[in-house]
């Protein structure tokens, strides 16, 4: 059986490439993968944990649906503004989307 | 059964008639005017009524109504009439009905005009009728407003004054003027009234008068650890009522405001103000001052026969040195209210001593003379204000001749003046008489100068007829409609009709003060 | 009965004022009848009163009503008729009914009016007057004034009727108020008169404090009262009685009334009115009012003293007035041109005759010449009515522009207006009492024999000079009006008045010299037996204590018909020449006569000295000084002051330091924010990084140092 530190290391380095797209790319369809990815690492994370200390309880299964749940909502809603945001002023570049701006 | 509701109706009937005027839609202006005149005669018909019905011979206050208003301090909704109250609120409700006729050439603005009109019945008459000393301030102050609003608002258009430097319209100044020097004057009142009320545990007048005339302790004022003398207490108590009454009255040389107000008020404002509103001065004097301190009174009565003489004297000179005729009429007050102080103040000196039958005396004629030189003064200012209607100028030297232009206005004028100079067979006389004859044993030398007032008084008055209506026909006017109308005539008739039966047969008003007068000198 | 229609004397002539007033004022027939039909009811009453009396009725009739309740007492008002009261409502009500038909064709009733006429003018040409009806209704309302002050029983109505007339007076005198000389003399009249009122006001504010009363009966018909009064000491100090200062204030409103020295000016400018007014002032009622008013007061003016005793201070002052009055108006009398002037100056003089008849205690001789003198006075003036009406249809007639009042442009006219020269010149003789025929003998000698007889040669003396000089103007202004040539075309043409002015001159004539009769005194040769003095006996009915008629002397008698005569005939010698142009024969006095034509320039005095004195003490120091300066810059100190304290207030407190802390707060906390907002990149991946980089502090923190 693989270890359980294989998962975390996975976890960690999808982490990684998520958080890193998130802060370095300039398209905000991109930031939103990178938070896509972050959040699957966490999930990765949560069932490793889950089958390798607590297999008898439910709480790491249901966490992680609950979480799958949510990025889902999250896309369908940040791709609608991104969308919105793309008619009115046809750029998705996230330093361009200044209007709150000061 | 009407009896009990008397005073309340009187009292309140004009206030509620302001109220509905303001509802009825502001291009209605007959409406508003008939409603006004009719819902004003309302109180006079009451009040006259209370006339009938009030009993000379019964000591003490009639009418009376109490109801509890403002327990946590002790006031009551009091009213009651006594002889002196009856004639001056018939006096009121008479001259209101009248100003509001004349008020007829009002143009604008005419529903607030009227409202502000009604609510100043309802104000003089509280003073009046209160028998408890917050609801006697509260009306007191409660006149000032709209009379305010009346002359800084339809007050004479023209005209100006300059004060350090700037120069202001007329109006505004006088009607500031009037207001603020009023205002500082029951500044004083407000803080007696006050301590009276905290010493005595009550606002109730004919309660106050008992406990508080024989309150011979000294007092602890506001707890704190020192003792005042209760002479001391009553004198500058005295003081303070005694200068908001005399700013009201108005007494030399707190008279300034008057000619001021009265020249640039509207007629009818003038006519209230004069008719009316100087009594409430004087009435408070009689009712409460003499009843309140009857020892201050007495030792400082010299200080008001003075100033009433000064009075007397500097305002019958002060209005022959006139130009403008309405300000000479102004002026008049002066002269005449003077009467009425010096009467008061020989009353106040001979109140309950040996010589109380000339206070009697004094005391009829000072009252007498309030409501005679309401109805004269009344009279003269609505005639001004005919002869300003038409020529648009209150300057005396620019009328000239008028006479052959209206006869009828010329005769009314001759004959109101001739009231307002004390003319005997007129009403006038009786009351300068009265006070003359109660004043002279007690201020002889006051009484003896105050005589050359009313020389003075003779000169004034026939300089404004004169200028009006004497000398060669002024062309400018030739074919101008000069003449008084109908309605004019019918708002000046009652007052003539009065003027001449108080000077012909006088007892008819005079039996309703003249015992109450006599209980409050104590003859 | 009799009660009743002393009631009613007074009231006629006010209800024909109040109707004509009200309802008739458009109708000069219903107006006149109404004024002449009150005053005739009025007239009969009166002499019903009148016939009463001096058949033997019993006086004093009186009556009372309450009229004002004072105190626990009431003052009541009533009437009362004695002796004195019922000889002055003879005189008063023939003299008045006289003077109201007269008005009639003085106003040139009957005639057109002329379009061109104005209210307040005299009619241009003989139209008649456009205020008929109003003179109509003034005149009745005097008359009531008069009457009233005559029948009451107290000094109090005695007043009101006494102001009464003053207004009426100022109204009648001011009739033609378009004039600016009638505007100016109408308030002077009214002025000059009303400075005795206020002291008589003062007179009666101390008599009734002093006797709680003012009815006749009680004070002087009271000898206790008297009594008290005459030794009580006045407010002045214990050196005056009460009634001395009493008496002293009435006798100032007398000297006003009655235009006595020095209050005299207003009188003759008063002839600015319609001469029926001057009439009805000079004889029928105003000064004839003051007259009445100190001998109703004699009691009281002779309180505690005895005929024969030496005067008090407060008589000798009246003496002295009077006397001096006489005289210097006489010499007043001389110098004018203008044919009523010289009347009303002649009205001074003569009212101080009477007076001074008071002063010296000479009761019936005063009243006995007031009577006298209503009628011949108001014969004089209505006569001169007539002559001026005449010379100005003369004018009308000719074109001829001349004043109508002025004697310098008559002469002649004798042939032309036959009645009324009779009767001027009995009005006339009698006013310089002319010897034995005319009444103004009878009168002007009681007073001089009582001035001599009772040792006053100091009156006696000046009141027979100022005879010699009455008898001397007169005759110059019968001379210069009547006799001689006429001066000028419109006396010419001038032309008898109608019958309406010309009945009243003659039945004041009869009565001229008639009444006369009826003072003779007793011990005068020969008449006095024929006649006896009835005069004597009813007038002094009316002191309680009458005084014994005096001796008859002759001294006095002599003197007096000389300076008549003598007078009368300086005066025709003087002017029976005079020429168109000419001036006067006594210019040839120089200087004095120019002192006289112009008053002794005591109008000028009384204006230097008095009027604009008090008019710049009332313009310019109490209006513009005290009240405007003084008081109102007094506010105006004060409310800048206030305005300085507010803005010291706002902009050294307000502003700075409570504003200044608060807005200190504000601002800083908005600098620091605005500063601070670059912060606020607005990336979320600054944010993210800052996250990390303080998550990873924090973790090292634990990690490390814990």
């Amino acid at each position: 059986m693989v270890p359980l530190s294989w998962f975390l290391i996975l976890g960690a380095a999808l982490f990684a490439v998520g958080l890193f797209g998130v802060l370095a790319r300039r398209n905000a369809i991109a930031i939103l993968m990178g938070i896509e990815l972050m959040l699957n690492a966490v999930n990765l994370n949560l069932l490793a944990f889950w089958r390798y200390l607590w297999s008898d309880s439910l709480t790491g299964v249901v966490f992680v649906i609950v979480v799958l749940a949510v990025a889902a909502a999250e896309v369908a809603v940040g791709l609608a503004l991104i969308i919105s945001i793309y008619r009115r002023r046809s750029t998705i570049v996230a330093e361009e989307i200044n209007l709150l701006k000061w | 059964m009407i009896e009990d509701y008397l005073l309340t109706l009187i009292l309140f009937t004009p206030l509620l008639a302001g109220l509905i005027v303001l509802l009825i839609p502001k291009d209605r202006l007959s409406l508003i005017r008939w409603f006004a005149l009719l819902a004003s005669l309302v109180p006079l018909v009451l009040s006259i009524y209370m006339w009938r019905a009030y009993d000379p011979g019964q000591p003490g206050f009639q009418f009376q109504v109490q109801v509890d208003w403002y327990p946590a301090i002790g006031s009551n909704f009091h009213l009651g009439v006594d002889g002196i109250s009856v004639v001056l609120v018939l006096l009121a409700t008479l001259l209101t009905p009248v100003s509001i006729l004349i008020s007829w050439n009002i143009k604008d603005r005419v529903r607030t005009y009227m409202a502000l009109f009604l609510m100043l019945e309802t104000g003089m008459l509280g003073v009046f009728l209160s028998l408890d000393l917050v609801l006697f301030f509260l009306f007191w102050e409660l006149g000032l407003v709209p009379m305010y609003f009346l002359i800084n608002q339809w007050g004479s258009e023209k005209g100006t004054r300059t004060v350090a430097g700037r120069e202001i319209s007329a109006r505004n100044y006088a009607s500031f003027k009037f207001m603020i020097l009023t205002m500082a004057g029951s500044l004083g009142l407000l803080l007696a009234i006050s301590l009276i009320g905290v010493v005595g545990d009550t606002f109730d007048i004919v309660e106050i008068t008992r406990k508080w005339s024989v309150l011979d302790q000294p007092l602890t004022l506001l707890g704190l650890p020192i003792s005042v003398p209760i002479g001391v207490v009553k004198s500058v108590a005295f003081w303070a009522f005694v200068v908001a009454f005399a700013v009201k009255v108005p007494i030399w040389p707190f008279h300034t405001w008057l000619p001021d107000a009265h020249t640039e008020a509207p007629t009818a404002g003038s006519m209230i103000l004069a008719g009316v509103l100087l009594k409430l001065g004087a009435y408070g004097f009689l009712r409460l001052v003499l009843p309140l301190y009857p020892a201050q009174a007495k030792d400082f009565a010299w200080v008001l026969a003075l100033l009433a003489t000064i009075s007397i004297v500097l305002g019958a000179f002060a209005a022959w040195g006139q130009k403008d005729f309405k300000r000479l009429v102004a002026y008049s007050s002066v002269n005449h209210m003077g009467f009425v102080v010096l009467g008061i103040a020989a009353a106040f000196y001979a109140a309950g001593t040996l010589s109380a039958d000339d206070a009697v005396f004094a005391a009829n004629g000072a009252v007498l003379q309030m409501f005679n030189h309401g109805l004269s003064a009344a009279g003269m200012f609505m005639l001004v204000g005919v002869i300003y209607d038409r020529t648009h100028t209150r300057d005396l030297a620019s009328y000239g001749g008028l006479f052959p232009l209206a006869p009828i206005f010329g005769g009314i004028l001759i004959f109101t003046s001739m009231a307002s100079l004390g003319l005997p067979g007129l009403n006038g006389f009786v009351s300068e008489f009265l006070v003359v004859r109660g004043a002279w044993p007690i201020y002889t030398f006051f009484t003896a100068l105050s005589m050359l007032g009313l020389l003075v008084t003779g000169i004034y008055i026939l300089k404004g007829i004169r200028g009006a209506l004497h000398g060669p026909l002024n062309e400018k006017y030739a074919d101008t409609p000069m003449e008084i109308t109908r309605r004019e005539v019918i708002a000046i008739v009652p007052l003539m009709a009065l003027m001449l039966l108080i000077g012909v047969w006088p007892s008819w008003i005079v039996e309703v003060f003249n015992e109450t007068v006599m209980r409050l000198v104590g003859a | 009965m009799i009660e009743t229609i002393s009631w009613l004397i007074p009231l006629p002539p006010l209800l024909a004022f109040g109707l004509i007033v009200l309802f008739a004022y458009r109708s000069n027939r219903v107006s006149h009848t109404l004024g002449i039909g009150a005053m005739l009811i009025t007239w009969a009453l009166a002499m019903s009163v009148f016939l009463f009396a001096v058949s033997g009725g019993e006086l004093p009739v009186s009556a009372e009503v309450e009229w004002l309740p004072t105190g626990d007492s009431s003052f009541n008002i009533g009437i009362w008729i004695d002796s004195l009261t019922a000889v002055t409502l003879f005189f008063v009500a023939w003299t008045m009914l006289a003077i109201f038909v007269y008005s009639v064709g003085y106003h040139n009733y009957g005639k057109a009016r002329d379009p061109k006429d104005r209210p307040g003018l005299p009619p241009h040409a003989g139209g008649i007057d456009p205020m008929y009806a109003r003179f109509f209704a003034f005149i009745s309302l005097f008359a009531f004034g008069m009457l009233a002050l005559v029948v009451t029983d107290n000094l109090l109505v005695l007043f009101v009727g006494w102001e009464i007339m003053g207004m009426c007076s100022y109204m009648l005198i001011g009739f033609w108020y378009g004039k600016d000389s009638a505007k100016a003399a109408m308030v002077k009249a009214f002025m000059t008169t009303r400075v005795g009122d206020v002291f008589m006001l003062l007179g009666l504010a101390y008599l009734y404090w002093l006797t709680g009363t003012l009815t006749y009966s009680e004070i002087l018909f009271n000898p206790e009262t008297l009594e008290r009064l005459a030794t009580t000491p006045s407010v002045l100090g214990p050196g005056t009685s009460a009634a001395a200062l009493i008496a002293l204030l009435f006798f100032i409103g007398t000297v006003g009334k009655s235009a006595q020295w020095p209050l005299h000016t207003w009188l003759p400018d008063a002839m600015e009115g319609p001469t029926p007014v001057s009439a009805m002032i000079h004889a029928a009622t105003m000064v004839s009012a003051g007259i009445y008013l100190i001998l109703r007061i004699f009691p009281l003016i002779s309180a505690g003293w005895q005929p024969g005793e030496p005067l008090p201070d407060i008589m000798v002052i009246i003496a002295f007035i009077g006397a001096f009055t006489a005289l210097f108006a006489s010499t007043l009398a001389i110098g004018q041109n203008d044919i009523k002037r010289v009347l009303a100056y002649s009205t001074i003089s003569q009212l101080g005759y009477m007076v001074a008849a008071v002063g010296i205690g000479a009761f019936v001789a005063a009243a006995f010449h007031l009577v006298v003198h209503a009628f011949f006075k108001g014969l004089l003036f209505l006569g001169s009515g007539s002559v001026i009406h005449g010379v100005e249809h003369g004018a009308h007639e000719t074109g001829d522009h001349i004043d109508p009042n002025d004697m310098t442009h008559m002469g002649g006219l004798w042939k032309k207006m036959p009645l009324t020269f009779w009767t001027f010149l009995i009005g006339g003789l009698t006013l310089a009492g002319f010897p034995i025929v005319t009444a103004g003998f009878w009168s002007k000698d009681e007073i001089l024999a009582e001035a001599f007889g009772t040792g006053h040669i100091a009156v006696f003396i000046v009141l027979a000079l100022a005879a010699f000089i009455t008898a001397f103007y007169i005759m110059r202004q019968i001379t210069m009006t009547f006799l001689g040539k006429p001066r000028s075309e419109a006396a010419k043409h001038a032309h008898e008045s109608t019958w309406t002015m010309t009945v009243p001159l003659v039945v004041l004539a009869i009565f001229s010299v008639t009444i006369g009769w009826a003072g003779i005194p007793r011990g005068f040769p020969v008449l006095s037996s024929l006649v006896p003095n009835w005069v004597q006996e009813f007038v002094d009915a009316t002191l309680l204590e009458p005084a014994e008629a005096l001796e008859f002397n002759s001294i006095p008698l002599l003197v007096s018909v000389s300076v008549a005569l003598g007078g009368l005939l300086i005066g025709y010698l003087m002017y029976r020449r005079l020429e168109a142009g000419a001036p006067d024969p006594l210019a040839r006095l120089g200087r004095v006569y120019v002192w006289i034509q112009d008053k002794f320039y005591f109008d000028e005095l009384y204006d230097f000295l008095f009027v604009r004195p008090a008019y710049w003490f009332a313009e310019t120091f109490v209006y513009r000084g005290i009240d405007r300066r003084v008081i109102d810059g007094f506010l105006h100190w004060v409310a800048g002051l206030a305005g300085r304290l507010g803005g010291f207030l706002r902009n050294k407190i307000d502003l700075p330091i409570i504003n200044g802390t608060a807005d200190l707060v504000g601002e800083g906390v908005k600098t620091a924010s605005h500063e601070g907002r670059v912060i606020q990149t607005g990336r979320i991946q600054t944010y993210l990084v800052v996250g990390i980089i303080f998550t990873g502090a924090l973790l090292s923190y634990i990690f490390f140092l814990l």
